[in-house]
């Protein structure tokens, strides 16, 4: 029992389940509001999005790399998605593009980080810009409105399955995609291998570059399929959309125990660091805190999740050198 | 005459040749007295990429083909003050006649608008104004109509969607948008006044307020925060556009009951008049909020006009006094529902 | 002779020159004082606060919270006038409140052990939403004259605006302090391998802090500088301009590996990306324009060096076969 126990508080995703768990048990016993159905939804709603991405940003965030670029690259798919009925196209073509963008972004990230080793803050802030200047051309000031959302990923939006959201199943099926691939995978588990140390990555005969590159392709090609998951929720798109993710969905990485030094974090993290930080959004509403303290509880919960990861990744380290490896 | 339509074409043809999103018009009809032609004006909105301000550009272009300038629409794409500035500065470089803005800010622009000023550039303000301690920055502004209708008038349309009881919220854009807080204001005592059955969800219309930040997603995950608090909530004013669209939208995908009302552009809000989800929103038209700017700043720049309070100007049909403060109203907003909502959603 | 080692700064300052040239010619109004006078003013915060961070990514760390230490300190000084305090004293503390903001920042990275991007990151929110705590939602907009009359004109029988002196002093200190001084040694050594650093005697958690909290302070410098152009302290101010520091930064030269990168690369390429906008926004560029240059810029300053490289290893082995 006692050993199972120590493994258990070793997982690097507890503290924040618990976390997790506790604010929503706080805030319910506040306002009773807070634990009724449509207030779960509402998280699961908006989780989502993010979630979808910081799964993807997983990838490469645990190769000790980070994609800014993720925040421009939905939005300009939501948009094309939107856009596409009016341009004369069908969904399939809309689906299309959004795909192709998002391969495309993918691999000019993944080719100048991977092959050029360059260095992915650089990169991914340089196409941050241009596609969101790319994406301002085309879109000026249009705003795409829910008669011109294609019917399929209206349904998504609006639709339950026994009462959990779509979109959310969409995210949650994904992370156990992704976990998966990243867990029992030969290709998964060599970018753990390359965050932790490049070096000895390479020496061990990993294709470093290759891993790096699809990773960053996996990430491009996510993002552009989740502008159908930005559409879907909020049936709109403008040139706006997606401005900002990108800091939400690494700090939803951070806070859920992904690392940015590398080497460690599974998607199940990530998710619940969307799903904690989302529920803390609500929680605060719910609560009557004023909006304005939201941002400052933000950066509050991230620097303290941070250092709750320090501390215990620094005992986890004592444990193992005393005790038996994982 | 001919002469003169082949050197305005010539001067069209040249404004057609800068690359931009500006959009030079080309001047074909005769000069309207007191009125001088081939006045450069600058049309500036909060941010280039805002369906909203297009609308306002229509009308704006339309007076400046009437008086023959030559109007060229520019702005960043950014609705911050900083941003405005470096446009501000470049019409100044550029030697424009005449600024028309819509003020990003109403305090950070204020000193560019003043450098503005001196070097010889007329300038009115339209649809958002600058503080009103400023207010000597600029000539006249042309607002839609003053804050207390407007603010009163969606406590009318909630009240009369929610029969006259219970509770309202609501939904604004950003916490230092200046036009959104004045209408707010002059719906606080309104509402407790003439609604004796209705009252504020936080008890002050300033605890009721939540803030979208005229940002699609911020405004639906807002609209659900006002759900989670205060989930018998009977209405719901959006006063932006960004936000009674996203609430509407966000109700409707929901099934929610709250009533949600506020200032809508017709052509957006249209599907959700038609299927009930909303049963009224207002909105001015922003193309006269363009239109009648333009003219008044012509103008102005003529000699015309001066902006002092008491005096008037016309544009097109119309005549416009200025009021209190340096400013011209264009009257009540207009109401939109099932009624009317397809004609109007055609215009703008 | 010495040999001219061409750097990576020495582009910049070609480009800059580019840059004024290409601008000259699409636009009459480009070359004027008038617009010199614009672009220092444009550029003034991003300038600022570029020394600062130019020492911190030398030395291997990062700063995403800048522009948020200069908005609180800019809410501060707001908040302390509107007070009653006076302007200078508020000025001094819109100072002290960015300085404080580095030393946070400082205290996370080096005493607690946090990843200065992540944890900047972090507060970078708090920064922001303790603006909104101090103001609420009411900007703070009547400023004295005299002093906001500093931020955006010139000085008397020149074109060069007020804002340039705080600049020029700071720029020169800084420059002065990183090429010419211990200090600057230790900060490449801290960079290029931290662990050697130590071990020769530099106290780099010492120096780290003293980097943030300098970045701190020079956030709080362009935090009084922009309350002056803006003649208003606003919660809600300069979104997003910690990226353009970055980038500035990063164009300039010095690699966001640490250990590498000059300062006057890191001037001439803010005064380079400044006059590009002015150059595009007066030719009638669109504003989009301005994001993929600025975009393309950035791409370029990585890729044009691993270029070379890449070539030069390829010429060595041509070479050897020889």
């Amino acid at each position: 029992m006692k050993q199972i126990l120590q493994r258990a508080l070793r997982v690097r995703e507890l503290p924040i389940s618990v976390f997790l768990v506790l604010v929503v048990l706080a805030t319910g016993s506040t306002n009773h509001a807070f634990f009724t159905l449509s207030s779960l939804q509402d998280v699961l709603l908006g989780v989502g999005i993010i979630a979808t991405l910081a799964v993807a940003q997983t990838l490469v965030i645990v190769m000790k790399h980070i994609d800014l670029s993720v925040g421009s690259t939905i939005g300009l798919t939501a948009y094309i998605l939107g856009a596409s009925s009016s341009w004369g196209h069908d969904i399939w073509w809309g689906l299309g593009v959004s795909l192709s963008v998002g391969l495309i972004v993918g691999a000019l990230n993944g080719f100048m980080v991977a092959y050029l080793k360059l260095p992915s803050l650089v990169v991914t802030l340089a196409t941050l810009y241009i596609v969101r200047g790319v994406f301002n051309e085309i879109a000026g000031g249009d705003t795409i409105t829910e008669d011109r959302v294609p019917r399929a990923i209206n349904f998504l939006g609006l639709n339950r399955f026994y009462g959990i959201p779509l979109i959310f199943l969409i995210a949650i099926a994904l992370m156990l995609l992704v976990g998966f691939v990243m867990r029992r995978l030969r290709a998964g588990r060599d970018l753990y291998a390359i965050g932790s140390n490049l070096q000895a990555a390479e020496l061990a005969g990993i294709p470093v570059a290759r891993r790096i590159f699809g990773a960053f392709l996996a990430t491009g090609a996510i993002s552009g399929l989740a502008g159908v998951l930005l559409l879907a929720r909020f049936n709109a798109a403008d040139a706006n959309s997606g401005a900002g993710l990108e800091l939400n969905v690494v700090a939803a990485c951070v806070v859920g125990g992904v690392a940015i030094a590398g080497g460690v974090g599974t998607v199940y993290g990530a998710v619940i660091g969307a799903v904690l930080l989302q529920t803390i959004t609500l929680a605060l509403g719910a609560l009557g805190v004023a909006q304005f303290w939201q941002l400052t509880v933000n950066g509050i919960l991230l620097i303290s999740a941070i250092s709750l990861d320090r501390y215990l990744s620094s005992r986890v380290k004592a444990t193992t050198i005393m005790g038996s490896s994982k | 005459m001919q002469k003169k339509f082949t050197q305005i074409a010539a001067a069209a043809v040249l404004a057609g040749a800068l690359v931009a999103t500006a959009t030079g018009v080309a001047p074909a009809s005769a000069a309207k007295p007191g009125i001088k032609t081939g006045l450069k004006i600058a049309i500036m909105p909060k941010a280039i990429n805002i369906g909203y301000f297009t609308a306002w550009n229509k009308g704006a272009k339309k007076a400046c083909s009437e008086i023959g300038a030559k109007c060229t629409y520019l702005g960043p794409t950014e609705a911050t003050g900083p941003a405005q500035v470096r446009f501000i500065n470049k019409v100044i470089q550029q030697h424009y006649d005449v600024l028309v803005i819509s003020a990003a800010d109403q305090n950070a622009i204020v000193p560019s608008l003043k450098r503005a000023k001196a070097a010889g550039i007329t300038i009115v303000t339209s649809d958002a104004d600058v503080a009103a301690a400023s207010k000597s920055a600029r000539t006249v502004a042309i607002l839609p109509s003053a804050s207390a209708r407007i603010g009163t008038a969606e406590v009318d349309w909630a009240a009369k969607a929610a029969g006259e009881r219970g509770t309202v919220a609501v939904l604004s854009a950003a916490a230092t948008a200046a036009n959104q807080n004045a209408w707010i204001a002059a719906m606080g005592p309104y509402l407790t006044s003439k609604y004796p059955n209705m009252s504020w969800v936080g008890g002050t219309v300033a605890n009721s307020t939540f803030y979208g930040d005229d940002d699609a997603t911020k405004s639906t995950q807002q609209f659900d925060a006002i759900l989670t608090q205060y989930p018998n909530v009977a209405a719901i004013i959006s006063p932006t556009t960004v936000g009674v669209l996203a609430a509407a939208i966000e109700k409707k995908a929901k099934g929610a009951s709250v009533k949600v009302t506020g200032l809508g552009l017709p052509s957006q809000m249209a599907p959700y008049i038609e299927d009930g989800t909303v049963e009224t929103v207002g909105l001015w038209n922003p193309i006269d909020l363009g239109y009648v700017a333009v003219y008044a700043a012509a103008r102005a720049k003529s000699g015309s006009f001066n902006g002092r309070v008491g005096s008037s100007f016309k544009a097109g049909n119309k005549s416009y006094k200025v009021v209190a403060g340096g400013i011209a109203y264009l009257g009540d907003p207009f109401t939109f529902t099932k009624a009317n909502i397809a004609t109007f959603k055609a215009i703008y | 002779m010495k040999k001219f080692n061409f750097a990576w700064e020495h582009g910049v300052v070609i480009f800059l020159i580019a840059v004024i040239g290409i601008g000259s010619n699409l636009s009459p109004y480009f070359a004027t004082t008038d617009n010199l006078s614009f672009v220092l003013q444009d550029i003034g915060e991003i300038a600022i606060i570029a020394l600062a961070m130019t020492y911190l990514i030398i030395a291997g760390e990062i700063d995403l919270s800048v522009a948020s230490s200069l908005n609180l300190a800019s809410a501060a000084l707001g908040f302390a006038f509107r007070n009653g305090v006076p302007f200078e004293i508020s000025i001094l503390i819109g100072l002290a409140v960015g300085l404080v903001c580095g030393v946070i920042n400082g205290f996370l990275v080096t005493v607690v052990g946090l990843p200065s991007l992540a944890v900047t990151i972090g507060t970078l929110a708090l920064f922001r939403g303790l603006a909104y705590a101090l103001l609420g939602n009411e900007p703070v907009n009547e400023l004295p004259e005299d002093w906001v009359n500093l931020g955006f004109t010139n000085i008397p029988n020149t074109f060069l605006p007020w804002t340039i002196i705080p600049i020029a002093v700071l720029g020169i200190v800084a420059w002065v302090i990183l090429h010419h001084t211990k200090i600057g040694r230790w900060t490449y050594a801290i960079g290029t391998n931290a662990q050697a650093a130590k071990f020769s005697g530099i106290p780099v958690a010492r120096m780290k802090f003293a980097l943030f909290a300098a970045t701190g302070l020079m956030s709080g410098v362009a935090g009084v500088v922009y309350t002056l152009r803006f003649a208003s302290a606003s919660p809600d101010g300069a979104v997003g301009y910690e990226l353009n520091v970055i980038a500035a930064v990063l164009f300039g030269g010095v690699s966001i590996a640490g250990g590498v990168g000059a300062l006057w690369g890191v001037l001439a390429s803010v005064l380079s990306l400044g006059a590009i906008r002015s150059a595009l926004q007066l030719a009638d560029f669109s504003a989009n324009a301005l994001l993929i240059v600025s975009g393309a810029l950035l791409l370029v300053s990585v890729v044009v060096p691993r270029a070379i490289v890449i070539l030069k290893s390829r010429r060595k082995s041509v070479v050897a076969k020889k």
